[in-house]
């Protein structure tokens, strides 16, 4: 698959917060469109975004970067006190992502949720 | 005929455009263009398909069209542009396929047709010859020109090579009781693997580091030369302007654990600041070896863990201690320690050993690394001369995709002669 596929849906946690369902491979062919598709809910104003990975079944470096640039865009820079962004994480992962996040320690880095309700509330 | 799209005077002016037909004579450029059949096209409408037969030859009156091979766009082509003649000429299948950029109107010639009007004329057919030569004699002038850049480029690309390589250790460290090995095999496309070893001054600790910058290029090859350098500058020089760590200058009091943070934060916190656009990260493992001790500090930043092969046949994986650096400048790393015994052989390797892939597209796998050897009657060059054997018997005729980079550490303490 050459494209991804996004879905946006808006929920209301403790603050608003933006679920932003990605489908297809993220790897070099397709990282920026995801880089595109965060950086155009951001210009609509969400500031806090859960990206939901369940449809992704690949994950390349390419990935990791465009989802290290979406955090810089929601300005977590240097989180006093946490190493964690406060307005990104992800959900559900497949076991194949999953897999990549564990290896690279990107779970050291962002908050990674199996349950969807709980993720939003977690804002 | 109906020219209610293209006047018969348009359509001899786009015929006399066409290069290799301007040696034909109006009589003959007349019988042509009234034998032509005008196509009006939308943009996005694929026109030709490369592979496929063909026995039309298109001339565009206006609008423009791109010819590709899939993804891939060859040439922009417009009004006064030909395509399609050369499978009209020598009967072969499409060379390329061509696609409509926006309404697009083309004059269409069939082969039966185009031989009928040259027949006309007994000059016509040496003229479209020589027309088809000269376009034969353009090209390749093209291409001779295109050729020569490319390989100025390439010997560019070889050039950066060879800096790249300059930042990988010429030699190793000799030292007592411990033998050492390093193996780099790159990948045809530049990546960004590297590993650096070096002894720390003035204390008795031996830096082990073996990173991989994510992505390939040049892009990664630069980065990885900045992530090497600063890693060991940093260890070197850094620990006392920081002020990450509390030492004073010359004071042989700081530990490894604290060399090793400072290093690491150092890094990262200079990347992911400085070039924090970027969005580049590294994995890396880095351990201070006390080669009287045995003791290894070491942080793995979102690394493959090395293994440790131990004298009595056990194995021990070096897990991550934290996050791959270069992107997060609050990152934290733990520092671990485990102890080296006699005999025991450490290695580690970048994904290159790990996910080498045969042509059916499986993985060689950290298992087949354990399973290579028993590490412990041989030297850590011989290790890993019999991994890399391994990799390319598993990898068959599959092509290298990525770095291959090894290091092997054996612990051997030389028995008193005396």
């Amino acid at each position: 698959m050459t494209t991804l596929n996004f879905m946006v849906g808006q929920e209301q946690g403790n603050v608003p917060v933006t679920v932003l369902r990605v489908e297809g491979d993220i790897d070099a062919a397709t990282h920026k469109s995801l880089h595109d598709k965060a950086a155009e809910v951001i210009e609509a104003g969400s500031t806090h975004i859960l990206l939901d990975l369940g449809g992704v079944n690949y994950m390349g470096s390419a990935g990791f970067r465009a989802i290290h640039a979406i955090s810089n865009m929601l300005n977590d820079g240097d989180t006093p006190g946490t190493m964690k962004s406060a307005h990104l994480k992800l959900l559900n992962p497949t076991d194949a992502v999953a897999r990549v996040i564990k290896t690279l320690g990107f779970d050291v880095y962002l908050d990674i949720y199996q349950d969807r309700g709980e993720a939003i509330n977690s804002f | 005929m109906d020219t209610s799209l293209a006047s018969t005077k348009t359509r001899i002016a786009t015929l006399r455009k066409c290069k290799f037909l301007q040696g034909l004579k109006d009589s003959v450029l007349s019988d042509l263009a009234a034998k032509a059949e005008i196509l009006s096209i939308d943009g996005g409408t694929k026109i030709i398909t490369r592979g496929e037969d063909g026995s039309n030859m298109y001339f565009i009156i206006s609008g423009s069209a791109r010819v590709h091979h899939g993804e891939v766009v060859l040439a922009n082509i417009g009004t006064g542009d030909v395509f399609g003649e050369m499978a009209v000429l020598d009967s072969e299948k499409r060379s390329a396929s061509v696609t409509a950029e926006n309404s697009t109107l083309l004059l269409v010639i069939e082969r039966d047709m185009f031989y009928e009007s040259l027949s006309t004329d007994p000059n016509a057919f040496k003229a479209v010859i020589h027309g088809v030569l000269q376009r034969g004699r353009g090209i390749i002038r093209e291409v001779k020109t295109r050729s020569t850049k490319l390989m100025a480029y390439e010997k560019e690309m070889e050039i950066g090579r060879q800096i790249q390589a300059g930042f990988l250790p010429k030699s190793l460290p000799v030292l007592e009781n411990w033998e050492l090995a390093a193996s780099f095999v790159a990948a045809r496309e530049v990546a960004g693997d590297f590993y650096d070893v070096f002894k720390l001054n003035n204390l008795p600790l031996l830096g082990i580091v073996i990173g991989d910058v994510c992505d390939k290029g040049v892009g990664a090859a630069l980065f990885m030369t900045l992530f090497r350098s600063l890693i060991r500058a940093s260890s070197l020089y850094g620990n006392v302007y920081s002020g990450l760590v509390d030492a004073e200058p010359g004071d042989a009091s700081i530990t490894a654990d604290e060399v090793l943070q400072n290093s690491l934060l150092t890094t990262n916190r200079y990347i992911a600041t400085t070039h924090a656009g970027s969005s580049m990260f590294a994995s890396v493992f880095f351990g201070l070896l006390d080669t009287e001790s045995g003791e290894l500090h070491y942080v793995n930043a979102g690394h493959e863990s090395p293994i440790i092969f131990r004298q009595n046949g056990e194995t021990e994986l070096l897990d991550i201690t934290g996050g791959v650096i270069g992107l997060f400048p609050a990152a934290q790393y733990a520092v671990k320690t485990v102890t080296l015994n006699n005999g025991d052989l450490i290695f580690a390797y970048t994904d290159g050993v790990n996910e080498a892939k045969n042509l059916q597209g499986d993985q060689f796998g950290e298992s087949r690394i354990m399973e290579a050897t028993d590490p412990r009657d041989i030297s850590p060059d011989n290790f890993l001369s019999i991994i890399l054997d391994a990799i390319y018997e598993f990898r068959g005729a599959a092509e290298q995709s990525d770095d291959i980079t090894m290091l092997a550490l054996k612990y051997r303490l030389q028995t008193s002669t005396a």
